[in-house]
Protein backbone atom coordinates (compact mmCIF):
# COMPACT_ATOMS: atom_id res chain seq x y z
CA UNK A 1 0.00 0.00 0.00
CA UNK A 2 1.61 3.11 -0.94
CA UNK A 3 1.60 5.89 1.92
CA UNK A 4 0.61 8.87 -0.14
CA UNK A 5 -3.21 7.94 -0.87
CA UNK A 6 -3.34 6.62 2.90
CA UNK A 7 -2.33 9.52 4.33
CA UNK A 8 -4.47 11.64 2.32
CA UNK A 9 -7.05 9.22 4.09
CA UNK A 10 -5.77 9.65 7.25
CA UNK A 11 -5.79 13.53 6.62
CA UNK A 12 -9.39 13.52 6.05
CA UNK A 13 -10.88 11.24 8.36
CA UNK A 14 -9.18 13.20 10.95
CA UNK A 15 -10.14 16.48 9.95
CA UNK A 16 -14.20 14.31 10.23
CA UNK A 17 -13.39 13.27 13.62
CA UNK A 18 -12.20 16.62 14.88
CA UNK A 19 -15.08 18.27 13.75
CA UNK A 20 -16.99 15.70 15.29
CA UNK A 21 -15.86 16.31 18.69
CA UNK A 22 -15.78 19.92 18.34
CA UNK A 23 -19.58 19.80 17.01
CA UNK A 24 -20.50 17.66 20.28
CA UNK A 25 -19.10 19.72 22.41
CA UNK A 26 -20.20 23.19 21.78
CA UNK A 27 -23.57 21.67 21.34
CA UNK A 28 -23.65 20.44 24.45
CA UNK A 29 -22.67 23.82 25.62
CA UNK A 30 -25.02 25.51 24.08
CA UNK A 31 -27.67 23.33 24.81
CA UNK A 32 -27.17 23.82 28.91
CA UNK A 33 -26.43 27.40 28.61
CA UNK A 34 -29.83 28.20 26.69
CA UNK A 35 -31.66 26.04 29.86
CA UNK A 36 -30.13 28.31 32.59
CA UNK A 37 -30.82 31.63 30.61
CA UNK A 38 -34.02 30.36 30.37
CA UNK A 39 -34.09 29.80 33.57
CA UNK A 40 -33.13 33.20 34.85
CA UNK A 41 -33.43 35.80 31.78
CA UNK A 42 -31.52 38.25 33.82
CA UNK A 43 -28.56 36.62 33.87
CA UNK A 44 -28.81 35.86 30.00
CA UNK A 45 -25.70 38.72 29.41
CA UNK A 46 -22.89 36.95 31.50
CA UNK A 47 -24.41 33.82 30.67
CA UNK A 48 -23.82 34.54 26.71
CA UNK A 49 -20.07 35.68 27.28
CA UNK A 50 -19.57 33.01 29.19
CA UNK A 51 -20.45 30.82 26.19
CA UNK A 52 -18.62 32.51 23.80
CA UNK A 53 -15.32 31.96 26.02
CA UNK A 54 -16.23 28.11 25.99
CA UNK A 55 -16.71 28.29 22.78
CA UNK A 56 -13.93 29.46 21.49
CA UNK A 57 -12.07 27.27 23.31
CA UNK A 58 -13.55 24.01 22.36
CA UNK A 59 -13.68 25.18 18.78
CA UNK A 60 -9.22 26.15 19.04
CA UNK A 61 -8.33 22.21 19.97
CA UNK A 62 -10.46 21.48 17.00
CA UNK A 63 -8.63 23.64 14.47
CA UNK A 64 -5.41 22.58 16.19
CA UNK A 65 -6.65 18.81 14.39
CA UNK A 66 -7.73 20.83 11.68
CA UNK A 67 -4.36 22.23 10.80
CA UNK A 68 -2.32 19.15 11.27
CA UNK A 69 -4.69 17.78 9.22
CA UNK A 70 -3.90 20.12 6.42
CA UNK A 71 0.11 20.22 6.96
CA UNK A 72 -0.39 15.78 6.59
CA UNK A 73 -2.11 16.69 3.44
CA UNK A 74 -0.10 18.59 1.81
CA UNK A 75 3.00 16.73 2.29
CA UNK B 1 5.98 30.96 6.73
CA UNK B 2 4.20 27.65 7.25
CA UNK B 3 1.67 29.34 4.84
CA UNK B 4 4.53 29.97 2.46
CA UNK B 5 5.51 26.43 2.28
CA UNK B 6 2.41 24.83 1.97
CA UNK B 7 1.19 26.79 -0.71
CA UNK B 8 4.96 26.19 -2.20
CA UNK B 9 4.53 22.61 -2.10
CA UNK B 10 1.11 22.61 -3.85
CA UNK B 11 2.42 24.68 -6.63
CA UNK B 12 5.75 22.21 -6.88
CA UNK B 13 3.25 19.38 -6.95
CA UNK B 14 2.01 20.84 -10.36
CA UNK B 15 4.77 21.72 -12.10
CA UNK B 16 4.67 25.14 -11.88
CA UNK B 17 7.53 27.46 -12.05
CA UNK B 18 7.88 31.26 -11.24
CA UNK B 19 7.11 32.37 -14.73
CA UNK B 20 4.07 30.85 -14.66
CA UNK B 21 2.89 32.61 -11.16
CA UNK B 22 1.43 35.59 -12.97
CA UNK B 23 -0.10 33.73 -16.07
CA UNK B 24 -1.67 31.17 -13.05
CA UNK B 25 -2.84 34.19 -10.85
CA UNK B 26 -3.64 36.50 -14.36
CA UNK B 27 -6.01 33.25 -15.46
CA UNK B 28 -7.94 33.33 -12.34
CA UNK B 29 -9.31 36.75 -12.29
CA UNK B 30 -12.94 37.22 -10.44
CA UNK B 31 -12.29 34.07 -7.94
CA UNK B 32 -11.93 35.92 -4.71
CA UNK B 33 -15.22 37.40 -5.18
CA UNK B 34 -18.18 35.38 -4.12
CA UNK B 35 -20.55 36.85 -5.80
CA UNK B 36 -19.60 37.55 -9.57
CA UNK B 37 -18.12 35.32 -11.64
CA UNK B 38 -17.08 34.61 -15.37
CA UNK B 39 -16.70 31.75 -17.26
CA UNK B 40 -14.38 32.87 -19.42
CA UNK B 41 -11.24 34.15 -17.34
CA UNK B 42 -9.65 31.39 -18.02
CA UNK B 43 -6.80 31.82 -20.91
CA UNK B 44 -6.66 35.63 -21.23
CA UNK B 45 -3.14 35.93 -20.50
CA UNK B 46 -1.93 32.21 -20.79
CA UNK B 47 1.33 31.47 -22.20
CA UNK B 48 -0.10 27.91 -21.43
CA UNK B 49 -3.08 25.99 -21.36
CA UNK B 50 -4.72 25.82 -18.19
CA UNK B 51 -5.97 21.95 -17.68
CA UNK B 52 -8.30 21.01 -14.94
CA UNK B 53 -5.69 20.03 -12.62
CA UNK B 54 -4.39 23.41 -12.45
CA UNK B 55 -7.18 25.18 -10.94
CA UNK B 56 -7.18 24.94 -7.78
CA UNK B 57 -3.26 25.32 -7.21
CA UNK B 58 -3.30 28.28 -8.83
CA UNK B 59 -6.62 29.47 -6.99
CA UNK B 60 -5.61 28.15 -3.52
CA UNK B 61 -2.42 29.92 -4.29
CA UNK B 62 -3.91 33.50 -3.46
CA UNK B 63 -4.12 32.77 -0.29
CA UNK B 64 -0.63 33.11 0.50
CA UNK B 65 1.81 36.17 0.31
CA UNK B 66 3.36 37.61 -2.93
CA UNK B 67 5.73 40.09 -3.59
CA UNK B 68 3.44 42.63 -5.33
CA UNK B 69 0.82 44.48 -4.91
CA UNK B 70 -2.33 42.99 -6.63
CA UNK B 71 -5.77 43.86 -5.94
CA UNK B 72 -7.84 41.56 -7.96
CA UNK B 73 -5.52 40.87 -10.37
CA UNK B 74 -4.76 44.14 -10.93
CA UNK B 75 -1.24 44.32 -10.77
CA UNK B 76 -0.32 47.55 -8.81
CA UNK B 77 3.34 47.61 -8.26
CA UNK B 78 5.93 45.46 -7.54
CA UNK B 79 7.10 45.53 -3.95
CA UNK B 80 10.63 46.43 -2.36
CA UNK B 81 12.95 43.26 -1.37
CA UNK B 82 14.87 44.29 1.38
CA UNK B 83 17.46 41.51 2.77
CA UNK B 84 19.75 41.71 5.75
CA UNK B 85 22.39 39.07 5.77
CA UNK B 86 25.47 38.66 7.96
CA UNK B 87 27.71 37.77 5.12
CA UNK B 88 26.21 39.94 2.20
CA UNK B 89 25.22 43.10 4.15
CA UNK B 90 22.25 45.03 4.01
CA UNK B 91 20.59 44.63 -0.03
CA UNK B 92 17.24 46.46 -1.13
CA UNK B 93 15.75 46.16 -4.78
CA UNK B 94 12.87 47.57 -6.16
CA UNK B 95 11.14 44.47 -7.58
CA UNK B 96 12.18 40.70 -7.67
CA UNK B 97 13.24 41.16 -11.08
CA UNK B 98 16.34 43.70 -10.26
CA UNK B 99 17.03 41.50 -7.60
CA UNK B 100 17.46 38.26 -9.91
CA UNK B 101 19.29 40.56 -12.48
CA UNK B 102 22.07 41.59 -9.95
CA UNK B 103 22.74 37.91 -9.54
CA UNK B 104 24.19 37.98 -5.67
CA UNK B 105 20.54 36.51 -4.38
CA UNK B 106 18.59 34.01 -6.22
CA UNK B 107 15.25 32.27 -5.56
CA UNK B 108 14.08 28.54 -5.20
CA UNK B 109 10.72 28.10 -6.77
CA UNK B 110 7.93 28.15 -4.75
CA UNK B 111 4.98 30.18 -5.00
CA UNK B 112 6.29 33.08 -3.63
CA UNK B 113 9.71 32.26 -4.37
CA UNK B 114 12.10 31.65 -1.26
CA UNK B 115 15.34 34.00 -1.54
CA UNK B 116 18.58 32.19 -1.16
CA UNK B 117 22.05 32.95 -1.48
CA UNK B 118 24.15 31.92 -4.55
CA UNK B 119 25.10 29.18 -2.69
CA UNK B 120 21.80 28.13 -1.75
CA UNK B 121 22.08 29.08 1.74
CA UNK B 122 18.91 30.36 3.01
CA UNK B 123 19.24 34.49 3.59
CA UNK B 124 19.78 35.59 7.51
CA UNK B 125 16.64 38.14 7.50
CA UNK B 126 14.46 38.89 4.93
CA UNK B 127 12.28 42.28 5.91
CA UNK B 128 11.26 42.90 2.00
CA UNK B 129 7.62 44.80 1.82
CA UNK B 130 4.96 41.71 1.00
CA UNK B 131 1.66 42.06 -0.14
CA UNK B 132 -0.04 41.03 2.93
CA UNK B 133 2.07 43.91 4.91
CA UNK B 134 0.85 46.34 2.53
CA UNK B 135 -2.65 45.41 3.42
CA UNK B 136 -1.61 45.09 7.36
CA UNK B 137 -1.18 48.86 7.08
CA UNK B 138 -4.30 50.41 4.78
CA UNK B 139 -5.99 48.20 7.36
CA UNK B 140 -4.27 49.99 10.22
CA UNK B 141 -4.54 53.25 8.11
CA UNK B 142 -8.29 52.64 8.28
CA UNK B 143 -8.79 51.92 11.39
CA UNK B 144 -6.74 55.53 12.44
CA UNK B 145 -8.94 57.55 10.49
CA UNK B 146 -12.20 56.72 11.43
CA UNK B 147 -11.22 56.25 15.01
CA UNK B 148 -9.68 59.98 14.77
CA UNK B 149 -12.54 60.75 13.10
CA UNK B 150 -14.95 60.18 16.37
CA UNK B 151 -12.12 61.34 18.41
CA UNK B 152 -12.73 64.66 16.79
CA UNK B 153 -16.01 64.90 17.07
CA UNK B 154 -16.12 64.13 20.78
CA UNK B 155 -13.36 66.79 21.40
CA UNK B 156 -15.44 69.58 19.99
CA UNK B 157 -18.44 68.90 21.36
CA UNK B 158 -17.73 66.60 24.84
CA UNK B 159 -21.00 67.30 26.25
CA UNK B 160 -22.99 66.21 23.27
CA UNK B 161 -24.77 63.12 22.65
CA UNK B 162 -23.25 60.76 20.31
CA UNK B 163 -24.49 60.15 16.53
CA UNK B 164 -23.10 58.49 13.59
CA UNK B 165 -19.60 57.42 13.23
CA UNK B 166 -18.64 58.40 16.48
CA UNK B 167 -22.02 56.70 17.89
CA UNK B 168 -21.10 53.91 16.69
CA UNK B 169 -16.83 53.70 17.63
CA UNK B 170 -18.03 54.58 20.86
CA UNK B 171 -20.75 51.80 21.42
CA UNK B 172 -18.13 49.22 19.69
CA UNK B 173 -15.12 50.68 22.44
CA UNK B 174 -18.02 50.27 25.18
CA UNK B 175 -18.97 46.78 25.11
CA UNK B 176 -15.38 45.72 25.01
CA UNK B 177 -14.47 47.71 28.11
CA UNK B 178 -17.80 47.07 29.93
CA UNK B 179 -17.97 43.14 28.87
CA UNK B 180 -14.52 42.35 28.21
CA UNK B 181 -12.45 44.26 30.06
CA UNK B 182 -13.20 44.93 33.30
CA UNK B 183 -14.90 42.31 34.47
CA UNK B 184 -12.46 40.09 33.87
CA UNK B 185 -8.94 41.91 35.10
CA UNK B 186 -9.78 42.12 38.95
CA UNK B 187 -7.29 45.05 39.18
CA UNK B 188 -8.79 48.66 38.09
CA UNK B 189 -5.43 50.28 37.27
CA UNK B 190 -4.22 47.58 35.35
CA UNK B 191 -7.38 47.35 33.35
CA UNK B 192 -7.23 50.62 32.48
CA UNK B 193 -3.75 50.60 31.40
CA UNK B 194 -4.04 47.78 29.41
CA UNK B 195 -7.18 49.41 27.80
CA UNK B 196 -5.95 51.40 24.75
CA UNK B 197 -3.94 47.75 23.89
CA UNK B 198 -7.21 46.38 24.18
CA UNK B 199 -9.09 49.04 21.83
CA UNK B 200 -5.87 48.41 19.38
CA UNK B 201 -6.01 45.14 19.25
CA UNK B 202 -9.53 44.71 18.56
CA UNK B 203 -9.67 47.09 15.84
CA UNK B 204 -6.53 45.87 14.09
CA UNK B 205 -7.78 42.55 13.73
CA UNK B 206 -11.23 43.74 12.56
CA UNK B 207 -9.47 45.96 9.78
CA UNK B 208 -7.51 43.31 8.80
CA UNK B 209 -10.29 40.63 8.83
CA UNK B 210 -12.75 42.80 6.91
CA UNK B 211 -10.10 44.20 4.02
CA UNK B 212 -9.91 40.25 3.31
CA UNK B 213 -13.32 39.67 2.63
CA UNK B 214 -13.79 42.33 0.31
CA UNK B 215 -13.68 41.02 -3.01
CA UNK B 216 -10.21 41.03 -4.19
CA UNK B 217 -8.61 41.33 -0.92
CA UNK B 218 -5.97 39.93 1.19
CA UNK B 219 -6.08 38.58 4.22
CA UNK B 220 -3.34 39.29 6.69
CA UNK B 221 -4.58 37.73 9.47
CA UNK B 222 -4.31 34.72 7.13
CA UNK B 223 -1.28 34.55 7.36
CA UNK B 224 0.18 32.27 10.54
CA UNK B 225 3.56 35.03 10.89
CA UNK B 226 0.88 37.96 11.37
CA UNK B 227 -1.54 36.20 14.05
CA UNK B 228 1.95 34.72 15.73
CA UNK B 229 3.47 37.98 16.31
CA UNK B 230 0.13 39.63 17.61
CA UNK B 231 -0.10 36.42 20.23
CA UNK B 232 3.60 37.02 20.89
CA UNK B 233 2.48 40.32 21.66
CA UNK B 234 -0.11 39.20 23.86
CA UNK B 235 2.40 37.04 25.64
CA UNK B 236 4.53 39.98 27.01
CA UNK B 237 1.21 41.90 28.08
CA UNK B 238 -0.07 39.06 30.37
CA UNK B 239 3.43 38.00 32.03
CA UNK B 240 4.10 42.02 32.12
CA UNK B 241 0.96 42.89 33.46
CA UNK B 242 0.85 39.98 35.99
CA UNK B 243 4.94 41.00 37.20
CA UNK B 244 3.97 44.42 37.51
CA UNK B 245 0.79 43.93 39.65
CA UNK B 246 1.51 41.34 41.63
CA UNK B 247 5.51 41.57 42.10
CA UNK B 248 7.70 38.89 40.73
CA UNK B 249 7.43 36.89 43.72
CA UNK B 250 3.55 36.33 43.28
CA UNK B 251 4.23 35.36 39.64
CA UNK B 252 6.33 32.84 40.82
CA UNK B 253 3.56 31.44 42.77
CA UNK B 254 1.23 31.20 40.18
CA UNK B 255 3.65 28.80 38.59
CA UNK B 256 2.90 26.24 41.30
CA UNK B 257 -0.91 27.10 40.37
CA UNK B 258 -1.85 27.04 43.97
CA UNK B 259 -1.37 23.46 44.86
CA UNK B 260 1.06 22.58 47.93
CA UNK B 261 4.55 22.91 47.87
CA UNK B 262 5.43 19.19 47.34
CA UNK B 263 3.16 19.07 44.19
CA UNK B 264 5.58 21.13 43.06
CA UNK B 265 7.10 18.84 40.16
CA UNK B 266 4.04 18.01 38.50
CA UNK B 267 2.62 21.27 38.80
CA UNK B 268 5.55 23.58 37.44
CA UNK B 269 6.11 21.88 33.76
CA UNK B 270 2.44 21.97 33.58
CA UNK B 271 1.90 25.50 34.60
CA UNK B 272 4.85 26.45 32.26
CA UNK B 273 3.28 24.43 29.36
CA UNK B 274 -0.11 26.53 29.82
CA UNK B 275 1.88 29.96 29.97
CA UNK B 276 2.97 29.51 26.71
CA UNK B 277 -0.03 26.90 24.89
CA UNK B 278 -2.06 30.26 25.83
CA UNK B 279 -0.97 32.48 22.61
CA UNK B 280 -0.17 29.90 20.82
CA UNK B 281 -4.16 28.17 20.49
CA UNK B 282 -4.61 32.59 20.08
CA UNK B 283 -2.28 32.12 17.07
CA UNK B 284 -3.76 28.89 15.70
CA UNK B 285 -7.59 30.27 16.43
CA UNK B 286 -7.27 32.70 14.70
CA UNK B 287 -5.19 31.55 11.65
CA UNK B 288 -7.51 28.40 11.20
CA UNK B 289 -10.66 30.53 11.01
CA UNK B 290 -9.66 33.07 8.92
CA UNK B 291 -8.19 31.04 6.20
CA UNK B 292 -10.51 28.07 6.46
CA UNK B 293 -13.38 30.61 5.14
CA UNK B 294 -11.12 31.70 2.73
CA UNK B 295 -10.40 27.82 1.52
CA UNK B 296 -13.73 26.98 1.25
CA UNK B 297 -14.54 30.38 -0.55
CA UNK B 298 -12.13 30.13 -3.26
CA UNK B 299 -13.05 26.40 -3.53
CA UNK B 300 -16.22 26.65 -4.30
CA UNK B 301 -16.12 29.52 -6.56
CA UNK B 302 -13.31 27.60 -7.98
CA UNK B 303 -15.17 24.53 -8.69
CA UNK B 304 -17.04 26.53 -11.71
CA UNK B 305 -13.53 27.16 -13.63
CA UNK B 306 -12.98 23.21 -12.86
CA UNK B 307 -16.18 22.59 -14.33
CA UNK B 308 -15.59 24.43 -17.12
CA UNK B 309 -12.69 23.54 -18.26
CA UNK B 310 -12.99 19.83 -18.10
CA UNK B 311 -16.27 19.72 -19.01
CA UNK B 312 -17.25 22.63 -21.33
CA UNK B 313 -19.25 25.26 -21.22
CA UNK B 314 -22.35 23.62 -20.14
CA UNK B 315 -20.53 21.74 -17.10
CA UNK B 316 -19.51 25.44 -15.61
CA UNK B 317 -23.10 26.94 -16.70
CA UNK B 318 -24.99 23.87 -14.18
CA UNK B 319 -22.27 24.37 -11.43
CA UNK B 320 -22.92 27.91 -11.50
CA UNK B 321 -26.08 28.54 -9.42
CA UNK B 322 -25.32 26.23 -6.45
CA UNK B 323 -21.75 27.47 -6.45
CA UNK B 324 -22.84 30.67 -5.87
CA UNK B 325 -25.66 29.98 -3.52
CA UNK B 326 -23.57 28.17 -1.14
CA UNK B 327 -20.54 30.86 -1.85
CA UNK B 328 -23.03 33.28 -0.43
CA UNK B 329 -24.21 31.75 2.32
CA UNK B 330 -20.08 30.93 3.11
CA UNK B 331 -19.53 34.12 2.62
CA UNK B 332 -22.10 35.76 5.19
CA UNK B 333 -20.57 32.86 7.53
CA UNK B 334 -16.92 34.43 7.24
CA UNK B 335 -18.25 37.61 7.71
CA UNK B 336 -19.74 37.27 11.18
CA UNK B 337 -16.87 34.47 12.02
CA UNK B 338 -14.62 37.49 11.11
CA UNK B 339 -16.22 39.78 13.52
CA UNK B 340 -16.37 37.02 16.29
CA UNK B 341 -12.97 36.10 15.43
CA UNK B 342 -11.92 39.88 16.49
CA UNK B 343 -13.76 40.10 19.64
CA UNK B 344 -12.78 36.46 20.88
CA UNK B 345 -9.45 37.27 20.49
CA UNK B 346 -9.44 40.20 22.62
CA UNK B 347 -11.61 38.44 25.23
CA UNK B 348 -9.50 35.66 25.55
CA UNK B 349 -6.38 37.95 26.25
CA UNK B 350 -8.14 39.95 28.87
CA UNK B 351 -9.00 36.83 30.44
CA UNK B 352 -5.42 35.11 30.26
CA UNK B 353 -4.34 38.84 31.78
CA UNK B 354 -6.70 38.17 34.66
CA UNK B 355 -5.93 34.87 35.21
CA UNK B 356 -2.40 35.83 35.50
CA UNK B 357 -3.05 38.38 37.81
CA UNK B 358 -5.51 36.74 40.26
CA UNK B 359 -7.04 38.09 43.05
CA UNK B 360 -4.24 38.90 44.71
CA UNK B 361 -4.61 42.49 42.96
CA UNK B 362 -7.07 43.84 45.68
CA UNK B 363 -5.10 42.84 48.38
CA UNK B 364 -1.95 44.06 46.90
CA UNK B 365 -3.13 47.79 46.54
CA UNK B 366 -4.39 48.28 50.14
CA UNK B 367 -1.04 46.97 51.38
CA UNK B 368 0.63 49.26 49.52
CA UNK B 369 -2.14 52.31 50.51
CA UNK B 370 -1.53 54.27 47.88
Amino acid sequence: MNPIPLGLLGAGLGAGIAVLGAGLGIGKLAASAMEAMARQPEAAGGIRTAMIIAAAFIEGVALFACVICMLMAVK
Amino acid sequence: MAKETLTKIIAENQGHNQNNQNTGAASEQNVQSSGEHTNTATNEHGKKEMTSQDVFPAVLGHLGDHRELTFFDIHICNLPVIIYDKKEGFHSYSSMESMESKQTFTTVHGHPPIIRKSDMQPVSLDLSITSLLCFEWIAGFLIFSVLAIAARKYKKNPKKAPSGLQNAVEALILYIRDDAIFPNISSKRAAKGLFPYFIALFFFILGCNLLGLVPGGHTATGALAVTGALAITAFFVINITAIRETGIKNWLKHLLGGAPWWLCFIMIPIEIISMFVKPFALTIRLFANMTAGHVVLFSLVGLIFFFNLSSGFTGGLIISPISVAFSLFMYSLDLFVAILQAYIFVILTAVFVGLAIGDHAEEHEEAHSH
